[in-house]
C-alpha cells in the first residue's frame, strides 16, 4: 500500500494518474455517448421510454425512416451547400484580409486583432444580430442594397425559401472569417522574407510571387485551415436557431439542426440519433485528414 | 508614392475594412439606444439620437437579466473549473513524454475535439435522463460542455508546457522534490500564462454556450442568458431596441475582456490550432 502511495506521489504513478483522470472523464462523457448513440439509433426512444436505460429495439426502422423522409434530400443538399459556400467564402475573404495585413504598415497587427471581436461573440448573439440586420422591412442590409441600386424591392431573407439558407451562410461567413484570417496570417508570417526578395531580383511580379512562393509555402496551413473550417461549419447550430430555426418549410435545415429537431422538437430520439451517427462519421473522417496533415508538418 | 504616404493609405484602408466588419456590433449598440419608433425609421438613423438608457433599465428587470446572467456565470465557472482542473495535468504529461501510448492518447483527444455538440446532445440527453442526472440540470450542462471544451484545453495547455524546460524540473527532483512537487511548484507556475489564456477562452465559451443548455435545462429559473435571449425574443419580436439591449448587456463583458487581453488571446489561440 505504501509503495502504491509513493509511486502516486513520486513516480510514474503520478503522471499516469493525471492522464487516467482526464481520459476517464472523456470516456464517460464523450466516448460512452458516442457508443450509446449507435445503440439508440437502433431503438424506439420517445418521451415515454426515456427514463429507462433499455428501450424497445427498432432494427433498421429508424434508418429507413430517415432515408425515405421527404425532407432528407433537401437537408442533404442544404448541408453540402451550407458547408461548401461557408468554407469557400470564409477562406477566400480571410486569405485576402490576411494578405493585406501582411504588408506590415504601422498599426497593422492591432487593427487585425479587432476582427477577432466577431469570433469571441457567442454564436447565438451573432445570430440575433444578423436576424435584425437581415430583417425584411426595416433591415439595414436591405436599405443599403436598395440605396446602391442592387435590388429594387426588399428581400425577405429569413422567410423566403430561396434566401433563408443564404441568410445563415452570410452570418456564418462573418462569424468564421476572422478565425481563418488569423491562422492564415500566422502561416504568412512564417514565410522567410528573403524568398520574396530573391524572386523580386529575378523579376517576378506580384502574381508570380503569389503563385510560386506564397501558395506552395502555405500548403500545410491552407490544408489545416480548410479542414478546420469544414469541422467548425459542420458544428454550426446557434446561427440556425437564432435566424431561421431551419425554416421556412425546412428550406434552411441542415443535418445537425435536423438531428436536434427530431430529438428535441419531435421527441423521436432514435431518428435524431441516426442522423447524429451518420454526421459524426463524416466529421471524424475530416478530422482524421486534418490530424494526419498537421502531424506530418509539425511532428505532434 | 513615398513610403509614408503608402503607410497612411494602407492604414486608411485597414480602418475602413475594420469599420465595415465591425458594423454589426456598432448597429447592436446604436439600435439598443433608440426609441421604439426610431428603430423603424426609413431611411435608418445611422447615428444615435438622444440615447434611451431606460431601455437598459427596462429589460434588466423585465427580462430577468440578473438571474440569466448569474446562471451563465455559474455554468461558465463550473465548466472552467472542471476543464482546467482535470485537463491541465493531462496536458502536462502529454507534453513530457513521447511514446506510442502518448501518441494514441493525443490522437484520441484530437478526435474528441471535433464532435459537434448538436449531435452529441441526443445520446447525452437520453443517457443523462436514464441515470437521473437531469434532476441537476446545471450540473448536467456543465459535465456535457466540459467534455467538449476539455480536448481543446488540453491541446492548448500542452503547447504551453512544451515551452517549460525539462531541466528545471530535473533540478527540482535532484533537490529532493517529489514528482508531484515538481509539477505543482515548477511546471504549473512556469506554464501559468498559457493555462490562464486557455481557461479564459473556455470561460468565454461556457458563458455563451447554447446547445447543451437549451436541451438539458428545462427549468426556466436555471437557464443561462443565451436561452434567456431566445425566451425574451419570442414575445418581443418587434422590440428590436430591447433585444439589442439584451444582447449588448450580455456580450459587453466578453468584448471588454477581449479588448484588454487581445494579444494573449490571439497568440494562445494560434498556438493551439496549428500545433
Amino acid at each position: 500500500m505504501r509503495r502504491v502511495l509513493n509511486t502516486l506521489r513520486d513516480g510514474v504513478g503520478f503522471d499516469t494518474l493525471l492522464v487516467i483522470v482526464a481520459l476517464t472523464y472523456l470516456l464517460l462523457f464523450a466516448g460512452l455517448p458516442l457508443i450509446y448513440n449507435v445503440v439508440i439509433s437502433f431503438q424506439h426512444v420517445d418521451i415515454f421510454s426515456l427514463g429507462t436505460l433499455f428501450h424497445p429495439s427498432a432494427g433498421w426502422e429508424n434508418y429507413t425512416a430517415i432515408f425515405t423522409d421527404p425532407l432528407a434530400r433537401t437537408v442533404l443538399v442544404n448541408t453540402i451547400v451550407f458547408t461548401l459556400a461557408s468554407v469557400a467564402l470564409q477562406f477566400t475573404l480571410g486569405f485576402a484580409v490576411a494578405l493585406f495585413f501582411d504588408r506590415q504598415f504601422p498599426g497593422a497587427a492591432w487593427i487585425r486583432g479587432l476582427f477577432l471581436a466577431g469570433w469571441v461573440m457567442p454564436g447565438l448573439v451573432v445570430g440575433v444580430l444578423w436576424n435584425w440586420l437581415l430583417s425584411g422591412d426595416f433591415g439595414v442590409i436591405n436599405y443599403v442594397l436598395e440605396a446602391l441600386g442592387i435590388i429594387d424591392d426588399p428581400i425577405f431573407w429569413r422567410s423566403d425559401v430561396d434566401y433563408s439558407l443564404f441568410s445563415v451562410i452570410l452570418a456564418n461567413i462573418w462569424y468564421g472569417m476572422p478565425f481563418n484570417m488569423i491562422l492564415l496570417s500566422v502561416g504568412l508570417a512564417a514565410i522567410p522574407d528573403d524568398l520574396y526578395e530573391a524572386a523580386e531580383l529575378d523579376g517576378a511580379n506580384v502574381w508570380q510571387r503569389f503563385w510560386t512562393i506564397t501558395l506552395p509555402m502555405m500548403r500545410a496551413t491552407i490544408g489545416a485551415v480548410l479542414a478546420l473550417g469544414i469541422i467548425f461549419t459542420l458544428q454550426q447550430f446557434d446561427l440556425f436557431a437564432a435566424i431561421t430555426s431551419g425554416g421556412p418549410a425546412g428550406s434552411s435545415t441542415v443535418a445537425q439542426y435536423w438531428s436536434w429537431q427530431l430529438s428535441f422538437r419531435e421527441f423521436d430520439f432514435g431518428r435524431g440519433a441516426v442522423i447524429s451517427v451518420l454526421m459524426i462519421v463524416v466529421v471524424l473522417a475530416v478530422a482524421l485528414i486534418y490530424v494526419r496533415s498537421t502531424r506530418a508538418e509539425t511532428r505532434l | 508614392m513615398t513610403p509614408v504616404w503608402q503607410d497612411r493609405l494602407f492604414l486608411a484602408i485597414a480602418l475602413a475594412l475594420a469599420a465595415i466588419y465591425l458594423f454589426p456590433l456598432y448597429w447592436m449598440y446604436v439600435t439598443s439606444l433608440k426609441t421604439g419608433s426610431s428603430i423603424f425609421a426609413v431611411p435608418p438613423e445611422f447615428l444615435p439620437g438622444a440615447p434611451q438608457w431606460d431601455v437598459y433599465t427596462g429589460i434588466w428587470a423585465e427580462a430577468n437579466m440578473p438571474r440569466y446572467l448569474w446562471n451563465s456565470l455559474v455554468i461558465a465557472t463550473g465548466v472552467t473549473l472542471v476543464t482546467a482542473g482535470i485537463g491541465a495535468g493531462a496536458a502536462y504529461v502529454l507534453a513530457r513524454y513521447r511514446s506510442l501510448w502518448i501518441d494514441a492518447v493525443l490522437f484520441t483527444v484530437l478526435m474528441l475535439q471535433v464532435l459537434p455538440p448538436s449531435l452529441m446532445v441526443t445520446p447525452i440527453f437520453v443517457g443523462f435522463s436514464s441515470v437521473g442526472l437531469l434532476d441537476y440540470p446545471r450540473l448536467a450542462a456543465i459535465l456535457a460542455i466540459s467534455a467538449k471544451t476539455m480536448p481543446f484545453f488540453i491541446i492548448l495547455c500542452r503547447a504551453a508546457f512544451l515551452t517549460v524546460p525539462r531541466e528545471l524540473e530535473e533540478a527540482a527532483l535532484v533537490d529532493g522534490n517529489s514528482r508531484a512537487g515538481a509539477f505543482f511548484m515548477i511546471a504549473l507556475p512556469l506554464a501559468r500564462n498559457g493555462i490562464l489564456v486557455g481557461a479564459l477562452l473556455i470561460f468565454m465559451q461556457g458563458f455563451g454556450e447554447y446547445v447543451y443548455s437549451a436541451s438539458l435545462i428545462a427549468d426556466n429559473r436555471l437557464q443561462p442568458a443565451s436561452i434567456g435571449m431566445t425566451n425574451f425574443m419570442e414575445p418581443n419580436v418587434v422590440n428590436w431596441n430591447s433585444i439589442m439591449a439584451f444582447a449588448a448587456t450580455y456580450v459587453t463583458p466578453i468584448l471588454a475582456v477581449f479588448v484588454i487581453l487581445q494579444r494573449q488571446i490571439v497568440s494562445g489561440l494560434t498556438s493551439g490550432a496549428l500545433k
